[in-house]
């Protein structure tokens, strides 16, 4: 199945406002059913904004002031708080960086559980009970009755994790929008929760937006990333072009700077100098522009658009065919 | 002389909590942090300590600084003993080794300047005052990449790789044998992470400090490290020196730990062999019996429960505590 074909889910020039400065600007991309579509930026990119706006959890001082969010053939972004109730669990879910931060420390999880198939379904408790102990062993938790009786803080933060993810899952949503989902746990309970992931999307054909900063988690689960930068899309391609064949400076330069395999040890890594521009310091030309390697006054004056470099690899920079000097200079 | 100078040693130290009358005068359950550990680093030498959540690699730190009592065991920093050191010794010894976490945010003070800050414990030791001390806030500051106006600045005004940064320079202002790095990275995001750890690299150069580098991350470690140890409840499993210890890991935890760090690159990391460990780390106060690690081992046999594996050098130098490694 083409996946530019059939989106599941299509986010169509997205800009959000903060305070005049549009902290999303023009963000499109499309997820389709059983792919994991990865956004990848540093703090303060827009990553998390992005993904807030299509759960309707944007903060108070954030305003959607252009695009579209589309699940098929319903505008998310368009939706009033009391319709978002009824897509929130059963059409798109989310799941957040710090698991204990999102339980209910005096709730039971088994009812937590419940209680969001509940919000959906108008069944008895001891249904929604019996439902919450196939969700656990479906996230491979042992034991999953005694632990529908236990609270949060008798879990560890894998075992908290993968109750969240129930909770996110029960109702069947096909979209979910992992934000940060593996970053708070240790690296043999991230692989077992990355693991998880990919079964969820395999066996339910659910769309995952994945929130990252980690590329190793991107080369791990991600078919198609997009990277962002001071609000916009830098580069967006899938995984293996990406990795193999950066086309966007801000991209190179941060897989370089990335530890590897064969680095001699103790060598100088590849860095960015300086830091993000904040929001009151965006230019009207490339964002990356006072950092880059490769910039000219073109870059300062006229905002690149996403050139196509084919097979649905695009890239914003006015300089994609001087990419050869970033590799020397992150090298 | 070219024998190799010690900063640090540290023999069979044990560090327990608990266990006296808790609530209702009930004894609670003991938890054994660290249970027997040696280390010794070398000056100039960078050792990265590795280990998940609760594998006691915090408490082993906080225990060199002379910030926990060791129920047992030694701790020397360039000679001098911490375990049941007076408040003055301690003193003495602190200005040999220093700390540096994981949140810079979290270490400075929102309402000192940054030179003040810098300067405060160079005025707390009677090391420099007045011009003398604005001269070495400067100096360290230009170390770590700042400039000499920055010192009239408040944390709040720097980003999260300059605040590691004046937190670093805080940290050296005394010129340490032995600085402390716990996860010094972890959260920072990538540009800034390879920044700060250039700069730990070029610090050690010059200064020739030595670093106790704890980490959880694979990567970072093997760019930044000398040698490497694993820690697994409490105690060590695996040490190695650098190129040993990614060429060759030997202990089932260490090569688990190693297949689930992803890497950076799409072929590699998918092409991996996976080795993914079920189950979760076992609570300290209830410590398997034998070997720790047996009940998430694939290799584990009768032995294994039973009885404990010593750390035992191997052919190509490194040490490992498994009796089928």
């Amino acid at each position: 199945m083409d996946a530019a074909a059939n989106p599941l889910l299509t986010v169509d020039r997205l800009t959000i406002d903060i305070g005049g400065a549009n902290v999303v600007d023009d963000i499109s991309f499309t997820v389709a059913p059983g792919k994991v579509m990865a956004l990848v930026g540093e703090s303060g990119c827009g990553k998390s904004l992005t993904s807030y706006a299509m759960l309707g959890l944007l903060p108070p001082a954030a305003r959607r002031t252009a695009g579209r969010i589309m699940l098929e053939n319903t505008d998310l972004a368009a939706l009033s708080e009391r319709q978002f109730r009824k897509a929130r669990g059963k059409d798109i879910s989310i799941i957040f960086q710090e698991p204990s931060a999102s339980l209910d420390p005096l709730t039971t999880v088994g009812s937590q559980i419940a209680e969001a198939y509940r919000a959906h379904h108008g069944v008895s408790k001891a249904e929604a009970y019996e439902k919450a102990r196939q969700m656990l062993v479906d996230v491979g938790i042992p034991d999953p009755a005694r632990r529908l009786d236990q609270y949060p803080f008798e879990l560890s933060g894998g075992m908290c994790q993968r109750i969240m993810i129930s909770i996110a899952l029960i109702c069947g949503p096909r979209v979910l929008v992992a934000d940060e989902p593996t970053t708070a746990l240790d690296v043999t309970i991230q692989a077992q929760i990355l693991d998880l992931m990919k079964k969820l999307v395999a066996d339910r054909g659910t769309a995952i937006v994945l929130i990252t900063h980690d590329m190793g988690v991107v080369a791990d689960i991600a078919d198609d990333v997009a990277v962002m930068y001071a609000g916009r899309i830098a580069e967006i391609a899938p995984v293996h072009d990406l990795f193999r064949q950066p086309k966007h400076p801000y991209t190179a330069l941060l897989l370089a700077s990335v530890p590897k395999l064969d680095d001699a040890p103790k060598a100088d890594l590849a860095t960015i100098e300086g830091t993000v521009p904040t929001p009151n310091e965006f230019g009207v030309g490339c964002r990356f522009t006072e950092r880059c390697p490769l910039a000219t006054d073109k870059c300062r004056t006229e905002q690149p658009p996403l050139f196509d470099c084919g097979g649905s690899h695009r890239s914003a920079c006015w300089h994609i065919d001087r990419m050869a000097e970033i590799r020397e200079v992150a090298a | 002389m070219s024998e190799r100078q010690n900063v640090l040693e540290i023999r069979d130290v044990a560090v327990h909590f608990g266990g006296r009358g808790g609530l209702l005068g009930k004894a609670g359950p003991v938890i054994k942090a660290v249970n027997g550990v040696d280390l010794d680093i070398a000056r100039g030498e960078t050792v990265a300590l590795v280990g998940e959540s609760g594998c006691g690699k915090s408490t082993l730190s906080n225990t060199i600084v002379g910030l926990q009592a060791p129920i047992s065991g030694s701790v020397r920093i360039s000679g001098d003993e911490v375990v049941g050191a007076n408040r003055r010794q301690l003193n003495d010894i602190r200005r040999k080794v220093q700390m540096i976490f994981q949140d810079p945010a979290l270490s400075l003070d929102p309402r000192s300047t940054v030179g003040a800050t810098i300067g405060e414990p160079l005025i707390a030791r009677g090391v420099a005052k007045g011009k003398a001390l604005r001269e070495r806030v400067a100096t360290l500051l230009q170390q770590v990449g700042l400039r000499p106006e920055h010192a009239d600045r408040y944390p709040h005004q720097f980003s999260g790789g300059q605040r590691q940064r004046v937190v670093i320079a805080r940290a050296l202002a005394l010129e340490p044998d032995l600085l402390i790095c716990d996860e010094p990275v972890s959260a920072l995001d990538v540009s800034v992470r390879a920044q700060i750890l250039n700069l730990l690299v070029a610090l050690q150069k010059r200064t020739g400090v030595s670093y106790l580098f704890v980490s959880h991350d694979l990567g970072v470690v093997r760019h930044i490290c000398d040698r490497v140890v694993v820690m697994y409840l409490g105690r060590f499993v695996e040490m190695a020196d650098r190129d040993t210890f990614f060429a060759n890991p030997k202990h089932p935890y260490t090569k688990a730990l190693m297949s689930a760090v992803p890497e950076a690159d799409p072929e590699v990391q998918r092409a991996k062999q996976r080795f993914i460990l079920s189950g979760e780390l076992p609570s300290p106060s209830n410590i398997p019996s034998g070997c720790a690690f047996h009940t998430r081992c694939p290799l584990a046999t009768e032995i294994c429960s039973r009885e404990r594996p010593e750390l035992t050098p191997r052919a190509d130098g490194a040490r490992v505590a498994c009796h089928h490694a």
